[in-house]
């Protein structure tokens, strides 16, 4: 929840807010009107905010993000559902996979009828390869059984079934009501056309992961910069890289991803151990689980000491399986600044956030690090008209952020007591700090300031471009300058109690009062 | 419980809980093969038929003759048409699954042998009846939701085994609990679990069960549900969650006064359910909070006043309240731990 108001002529974010289901919006919106009148008389005068009740009038700009909706996918044999499996994945559904081969029958179909099912993906190869010829038939009967018990059901052909008029599609009724979408494969365009239609599928106009991917673009535009958010949120989580060029508009990829959510349903032994794998804290595995199992019930709750550890760790998963489920972001251009995004990133002060990020999102090369704190980005990203959308951006390119810092990740050192030297040019005279391999190095630079650095290694190592000596002008924040010399990916002891020890040791650089 | 007085609008910064909500719907599901015994519309009683179960389902071939251009569809029932049940593939009714692929008349079947009747564990309207997935009725009465439940929906009668602190152990339960839900405190285990299903319980409402004792109780439950002999329903309902704490007074005091009364466990979703006729529910101070999460996790008290953002443990600002809990002097807590029921 925040308010936006002009000020000196232009908009402004005036503060912002938030809390658990249960308090009415207008409770939120009344805290946080009492907290500028206290903090600024004169300026709520003036916005006209001064008195009771008045904010419940404002013009607001709301989405939501809701619970992913279940997707039966469902193809011939292993080698078809795997890939419909892995576009739907990064479409904003909660998959289940269904294969005929080998399968029973029964079990199959109690599995697409099944009530909690929303919509069905069926998918053959194009055309069909040998190994599924002789199951298409069934595949056809059995999607088209199920939208015999619910004429309502959502229904996608995909790739070789997906012919018009073809053999699957006649077993269709034409006049029941929900509709029957020919889709096309998953090995077109690497599945973006497929996702794209998955994702209009799943309903919500008001989707805020949607949402936020419009507002990625606006301020990618505005900024003139690469951008990528990384958002995690209770009911999903998802990746946006949206690309500035000269000249052209910018271009948006994103992917909605019910597993990112901060505890996905269902939560499986192995996202237990990713979890307890981020931990810098000894806890109990039992008892670990069961209060997870809280944190889902109750997302606000149980937020202080090892809560925190415990949230931003979850946190840190979640943003692995995002970033597992939608490799071929790897492609695109490297971002020049990653967004944090999501309820599960504010769990912990802003400083520990840019090093979950780093340990996460593991590229070499530079980048700032933002905080979408105020939640702001998705709702901007409702606004229809991409003109009056970057307009706003563009007012509040000040407020909407919270710089983190600049990551800077090298990759290729080699094992050695120093591999090179650190120089920092900023305000307060040039600083020198040796570069050991494995190690997190931190350079107070506030925010709003800027420095030069000189990186110079002994031997060329990898950071974006290979090179011995590089010179970058770096952005400051509240976690400063963070020179990361550990692995790319990270690699980290596979015994938990050396583990804890050597995340607890990074986790005490940036998280003051971590000492729990 | 202290006297009612209007509540003032910073209280609503504080979640709220509904104590009963009203309205509730339930769905029972019905996989492929089950035959619903009720229509869109059907009022039911406690105890009604809803559904006939097939227990043993397997999938046989039948030949499926209509008129010309009047092709069956899949989820209709089928049986054999007189005088030809004496073949074995034709001896027996049930669900048409989907058509051979290529074959227009020729239909798997799902059936079975051995079959169950299915009752309603509450009184409602049936809303929707989808053949292959579920019946869903809206529920007469008032529903205490929970946080999460297992096992399958039951009725019977509410007993208190044990007060709202307490932990119910396996050989506090015996036969003469046979039929009724009990309500058990703060926790139970999975040992405890088995042993009131043994003696007949149907059904146990616990402040909280922890993720391993739900666990091992729901393989128990999966062993008992795949033998032949059909076992009564058993149910167990956590009000909170998974880490002990006491049951809520206001909570408490409902189920107080439901002792003795037939209430129903349900499972989807989890809540117990009663007829609100004759019960006075109880009346909760504006002011009265619990913590719902976090170190203090199920201590009562009242709030004082907002505080605003505070650093609490690890660093972390977070919206805080004054609080007075158990009569204890007042401390500042995090306004996402705590909760006001009414």
């Amino acid at each position: 929840m925040a308010l936006i108001g002009r000020v000196g002529g232009r908009h402004r974010l005036l503060g912002s807010t938030g809390g658990p289901v249960g308090v009415p919006a207008d409770a939120l919106l009344e805290r946080l009107r009492r907290r500028i009148l206290a903090a600024d008389r004169a300026l709520a005068e003036a916005l006209g905010i001064d008195q009771a009740g008045v904010v419940a009038d404002l013009r607001r700009l709301e989405c939501v993000t809701t619970q992913a909706p279940v997707l039966a996918v469902i193809a011939a044999t292993d080698r078809i559902v795997g890939p419909l499996a892995a576009v739907a994945e990064t479409a904003g559904w909660q998959v289940r996979p269904l294969v005929i081969d080998g399968a029973e029958i029964l079990q199959v179909a109690t599995a697409l009828a099944d009530r909690r099912v929303d919509a069905i993906l069926a998918g053959a190869s194009e055309p069909p390869g040998a190994d599924e010829r002789g199951l298409i038939g069934e595949l056809g009967t059995l999607v088209a059984a199920a939208t015999e018990r619910r004429p309502d059901l959502v229904t996608v052909l995909a790739g070789g079934l997906a012919s018009p008029g073809g053999r699957t599609e006649a077993l269709f009724r034409p006049d029941r009501p929900g509709p029957t979408v020919l889709a096309p494969s998953p090995a077109d365009d690497g599945g973006e056309p497929l996702r794209a239609l998955l994702d209009s599928l799943r309903g919500g106009q008001d989707d805020g992961r949607r949402a936020l991917a419009a507002a990625a673009g606006s301020l990618a535009r505005v900024l003139r910069r690469h951008v990528e958010v990384l958002e995690i949120g209770q009911s999903g989580g998802s990746r946006t890289l949206a690309s500035w060029q000269p000249g052209a508009e910018p271009s948006v990829r994103t992917a909605a991803v019910a597993r990112a959510a901060l505890l996905p349903r269902p939560f499986t032994e192995a996202d237990l151990d990713d979890v307890i794998g981020w931990l810098p804290i000894a806890l109990d595995r039992l008892r670990t689980r069961d209060r997870l199992r809280e944190m889902a019930s109750a997302p606000w709750g149980d937020a202080a000491a090892d809560g925190a550890a415990l949230r931003l760790a979850a946190a840190r998963a979640a943003a692995g399986r995002l970033l597992a489920l939608t490799p071929s972001f790897d492609d695109l251009p490297a971002p020049d600044l990653v967004i944090a995004s999501g309820g599960a990133w504010l769990a912990a002060p802003a400083t520990a956030t840019v090093l979950a990020v780093a340990d996460v999102a593991r590229r070499p090369g530079a980048r700032a690090v933002g905080l979408d704190h105020a939640r702001v980005l998705a709702p901007i990203g409702t606004i229809v008209d991409e003109e009056e959308r970057a307009r706003l951006v563009a007012d509040l390119r000040d407020d909407l952020l919270v710089p983190l810092g600049t990551v800077v990740t090298a990759a290729g050192l080699r094992a050695a007591r120093t591999a090179g030297t650190l120089t920092v040019h900023g305000v307060g005279g040039p600083l020198e700090i040796d570069l050991v391999p494995g190690s997190v190095e931190l350079v107070d630079v506030p925010p709003g300031e800027r420095a030069t650095i000189e990186l110079q290694f002994r031997d060329p190592v990898d950071l974006g471009v290979r090179a011995r000596h590089l010179a970058l002008d770096v952005t400051g924040g509240l976690g400063g300058l963070v020179v990361d010399l550990r692995d790319v990916p990270l690699r980290l002891p596979d015994r938990l109690e050396p583990r804890r020890e050597l995340l607890a040791s990074w986790q005490a650089l940036v998280w003051p009062g971590f000492d729990l | 419980m202290s006297a009612v007085v209007p509540p003032p609008g910073w209280l609503d910064e504080i979640p709220l809980r509904r104590l009963v909500d009203a309205g509730l719907e339930t769905s029972v599901a019905m996989p492929p093969g089950d035959r619903p015994l009720v229509e869109p519309g059907t009022a039911v009683l406690p105890g009604d038929l809803l559904l006939e179960h097939v227990r043993d389902r397997r999938v046989d071939e039948v030949e499926v003759r209509t008129p010309e251009g009047d092709r069956p569809l899949a989820g209709s029932r089928w049986a054999p048409a007189p005088g030809r049940r004496r073949h074995a593939e034709h001896q027996a009714d049930g669900e048409l699954l989907a058509p051979m692929p290529g074959k227009v008349s020729r239909w798997r079947l799902v059936t079975g042998e051995h079959r169950a009747q299915i009752t309603s564990s509450v009184a409602g309207i049936v809303i929707e009846v989808r053949p292959g997935a579920m019946i869903r009725l809206r529920i007469e009465g008032l529903a205490l939701r929970g946080a999460f439940a297992a096992g399958a929906s039951a009725r019977g009668r509410l007993e208190l085994a044990t007060d709202p602190f307490g932990d119910l152990r396996p050989g506090g339960i015996d036969v003469g609990r046979t039929g009724s839900i009990l309500v058990v405190g703060s926790r139970i285990d999975a040992e405890a679990l088995t042993r009131a299903r043994a003696m007949g319980v149907r059904g146990i409402v616990a402040a909280s069960i922890s993720g391993k004792d739900l666990r091992d109780f729901q393989a128990s439950e999966r062993r008992q549900r795949a033998a032949l002999h059909v076992p009564e329903p058993f149910g167990v309902l956590a009000l909170d969650g998974a880490l002990k704490r006491t049951i809520a007074t206001p909570v408490a005091a409902l189920l107080e006064r439901l002792a003795g009364r037939e209430v129903a466990l349900l499972v989807d979703p989890p809540a117990l359910v009663f007829d609100g006729t004759g019960i006075d529910l109880p009346v909760v101070a504006p002011d009265w909070v619990r913590v719902r999460s976090g170190p203090n996790i199920g201590a009562e008290g009242r709030v004082l006043e907002l505080v605003g953002l505070r650093r609490f443990a690890g660093g972390v600002h977070l919206e805080a309240a004054r609080v007075e809990l158990d009569g204890e002097a007042p401390i500042e807590m995090p306004l996402g731990d705590l909760e006001r029921m009414g």
